[in-house]
């Protein structure tokens, strides 16, 4: 009766079972292709894989020097903005010799005004000089020396024994010559319109000096300070500390 | 009486035609799928030889065992415990006992058809 029908659920079932049994035997059993090659088809193999291996070695080690190379491009562009930063604030400080546009001033006694007999005004009073560099200053001047001595922050004008002296320097004997040095060109002759017209001159006539500006030049030399600069009572802040 | 087994090797070969691969983490899913198979369609087998086969039986069990095989086998993998061991346990003893049980009707079958044989 049903036999037919026994067998042909029984067929289907076995038909699925094989088909599972099958995909796991795949599965399982990866085909392990047997090696037919010959001693010169596995020399030749071997050759070929050493090929790609010194192939990829090289490619690794050109890697690597390109590595290297930006490695030590980006020390060498740490170690140069350093050194900008340095030179930049040595310029600043002022321990070095800058070639700048600016201005000259010249100081310099009023021959008309000496009387006969009269004693000669040989000395230019630190007054009058620090009113002149505050106004050099107002005037946006970067760079000044005065007589050869260049002014930094530190610098002091001051009268020892009658003799003007500046950190030391002193001024001994008329005319001496102020530099002034600006960043460019504009603010030179701005400099020189400004001081053409400044009190400064009328200031230095009293006292019998006469000032003469120089028309800007654009490349003045304003030499280096060249005593050291002793730091008394700044210290370097500790990294990360709270500021 | 030979169409299963006829079956058996035309499943064998389209799966060996097909060349189907399961990637290697379901391969634990499918291992049990085909012991159920096997267990059930052993089972079918016996019940058939002892006159008690039911067709619903039969084919809602092969289905019902692979899905529960499978199911656990998923749920101890994501347990963390090897349940589909209980699996294995349980389908490979029920697959020696219906062997077994196959094994010892078709065997007093056997002597009773000789015996009938050697009445004649």
């Amino acid at each position: 009766m049903d036999n037919q029908k026994i067998n042909a659920s029984f067929t289907l079932i076995a038909v699925l079972v094989g088909f599972m049994i099958a995909i796991q035997f795949q599965t399982v059993k990866k085909p392990a292709e047997r090696d037919t090659r010959d001693i010169w088809q596995l020399r030749e193999a071997l050759l070929k894989e050493k090929e790609l291996q010194s192939s990829l070695l090289s490619e690794i080690r050109s890697n690597e020097e390109k590595l290297a190379a930006y490695e030590s491009k980006r020390k060498q562009s740490k170690e140069k903005t350093l050194k900008d930063t340095l030179e930049e604030l040595r310029i600043e400080a002022g321990v070095t010799e800058v070639n700048v546009p600016g201005i000259k001033l010249k100081i310099e006694p009023v021959m008309e005004e000496i009387k006969p007999g009269a004693p000669v005004n040989r000395v230019v009073s630190p007054e009058l000089l620090k009113r002149l560099l505050n106004e050099l200053n107002m005037y946006e001047a970067k760079y000044i020396a005065i007589d050869g001595k260049r002014i930094i922050n530190t610098t002091v004008i001051r009268d020892i024994n009658q003799v003007t002296k500046i950190d030391g320097h002193a001024i001994k004997s008329l005319p001496i010559e102020v530099i002034v040095g600006v960043d460019d060109n504009t603010t030179a002759e701005k400099l020189y319109n400004r001081m053409k017209v400044s009190k400064s001159t009328e200031e230095f006539f009293i006292e019998n000096l006469r000032l003469s500006i120089s028309k800007p030049n654009p490349n003045v030399t304003v030499p280096a300070y060249d005593d050291s600069i002793r730091i008394r009572y700044m210290e370097p802040t500790k990294e990360g500390g709270d500021s | 009486m030979w169409l299963p087994f006829i079956g058996l090797i035309i499943g064998i070969v389209l799966g060996m035609l097909t060349e189907i691969r399961i990637p290697e983490e379901y391969s634990n899913y499918l291992s049990i799928a085909v012991l159920a198979a096997f267990d059930t369609l052993f089972g079918g087998i016996r019940a058939y030889l002892q006159n008690i086969y039911d067709e619903k039986v039969f084919v809602s069990g092969f289905f019902f065992n692979i899905l529960l095989a499978a199911s656990l086998a998923f749920l101890g993998v994501n347990l963390g415990v090897d349940l589909y061991l209980a699996a294995v346990f349980a389908f490979g003893v029920r697959l020696f006992q219906n062997i077994a049980v196959i094994r010892r009707i078709l065997l007093t079958k056997w002597s009773t058809n000789k015996e009938k044989v050697e009445k004649n």
